[in-house]
């Protein structure tokens, strides 16, 4: 199992997992709630500035953020031929920034500090009934354990084609690797329900 | 592990999945220490160890843990029995394995003092103390194993079942295997088409089709195994 944390002692590795994850969200609505281009590039200069604290190598950056700026360049393409050039510079901007900061935290964070922490801002919730906190910590963790070994499937099955001469496609990646991934994940959840580790009193 | 009652009973329990049978109605005791499961690929073994540990339930009959039902106490039958999935890379949740095997007792509310004692001494029972701050990915087969024993053996389950414990493992990671499960006090239940691993357990069943087809002295079953498995 890859993970997304890179070791490090950075600021935002010395920084407490509540203080990013609300940075995070402050910085999300303050996002939202601007569509001044020159503000939003200077947002977008400063959350790369935070990416770059992490001291990655260029090419290992660039992988990790791939995937999601890909959909953002091609949401933005989109945006621009349907809509207007301000539009589309007002949502790349906006989701770019976004992004580094997210991968910014990710880095930074363990997944267990993560679960804690969620588990922790979920308690009200628990105590009210609503919820189980160690649940929603769990799902989290899950989620954030899950992305690169869907990437690493993803590159699998990309080899696969490789090794067959084949081409691949986005219909021949996307269905091996989202059967691979359902039956994994129940299986996941087979370990996680016999290892009793949600649910409990 | 003397004095600590070991019991299993399956009562006329059957399993069904997509409206089919894949085990029939099955009566069975079983409170050796060791135990072994084979049988065909598609023969029902690894539905009859899921039973046990209630990750299915049956869809007749009942299935006991030290007489909690897999059905209705599903917590408690599932607290007695630990499970070794084939796949140890699904077991593990967190990458660092000390985080992931304080997890099951994080689960339990136990303070963290106790937790990480508990850590400790799992990961000192079963020789991978310095592996405690490894990334799961950074393991070896038998390493990883080892890891995923120590995740369910840190809440100390009287029974452990083992899904093809030394599939996939080279000759060393087999014999490190091997020789923490012989090491065990602990009951082990073990699915596996290794016939040397499980040749000298205690009780060895055999699965056909969906029924129990041999039970008995592994010498005996595995005999009848090869029959069916050279028809």
């Amino acid at each position: 199992m890859r993970t997304l944390y890179v070791e490090g002692r950075s600021v935002l590795h010395r920084m407490p997992p509540r203080a990013k994850l609300l940075g995070l969200a402050v910085a999300s609505i303050v996002l939202f709630a601007t569509r001044s281009i020159p503000l939003l590039g200077m947002f977008c200069v400063a959350s790369a500035a935070v990416y770059l604290l992490l001291r990655l190598a260029p090419r290992e950056a660039f992988e990790r953020l791939r995937p999601v700026l890909l959909t953002i360049v091609v949401v933005g393409l989109f945006t621009l031929l349907f809509d207007s050039a301000i539009e589309a510079a007002v949502f790349v901007l906006r989701l770019t920034s976004l992004m580094l900061l997210a991968a910014a935290v990710t880095a930074t964070t363990g997944i267990s500090a993560f679960m804690d922490e969620i588990t922790r801002l979920a308690m009200p919730l628990e105590r009210i009934g609503l919820v189980r906190a160690a649940d929603i910590g769990l799902a989290v963790g899950l989620v954030i354990r899950f992305v690169p070994e869907v990437l690493a499937r993803t590159q699998a099955i990309r080899d696969a084609h490789h090794a067959r001469g084949l081409k691949p496609r986005m219909l021949t990646l996307a269905v091996p690797m989202i059967i691979l991934t359902l039956r994994s994940a129940d299986e996941i959840a087979a370990a996680i329900d016999a290892r009793g580790l949600r649910g409990q009193n | 592990m003397d004095g600590i009652r070991l019991d299993i009973r399956f009562e006329r329990a059957e399993a069904r999945y997509a409206g089919r049978t894949v085990l029939q109605p099955l009566d069975l005791a079983l409170s050796e220490r060791r135990i072994g499961v084979i049988g065909l690929n598609g023969s029902g073994k690894t539905t009859f160890a899921r039973m046990i540990n209630g990750l299915v339930t049956p869809a007749a009959g009942r299935v006991t843990v030290n007489g909690f039902d897999t059905a209705t106490e599903t917590e408690s039958a599932r607290r007695q029995t630990g499970f070794i999935f084939q796949n140890p890379q699904n077991q593990i949740i967190l990458p660092i394995l000390r985080e992931d095997i304080a997890l099951g007792l994080q689960a339990r509310k136990l303070a963290k003092p106790d937790v990480r004692a508990a850590v400790d001494a799992v990961l000192s029972r079963f020789g991978i103390g310095h592996l405690a701050d490894r990334r799961s990915h950074e393991l070896s087969g038998g390493e990883l194993q080892l890891a995923a024993l120590a995740s369910v053996m840190v809440t100390e389950p009287a029974i452990l079942i083992m899904d093809e414990p030394t599939n996939q493992l080279d000759l060393k990671n087999r014999r490190l295997v091997v020789e923490t499960m012989q090491g065990l006090n602990e009951t082990v239940i073990a699915i596996s088409h290794d016939l040397e691993l499980i040749a000298d357990f205690d009780r060895l069943l055999l699965f056909h089709e969906g029924r129990l087809a041999a039970d008995g002295a592994p010498a005996e079953v595995i005999r009848h195994y090869r029959d069916i498995a050279s028809a």
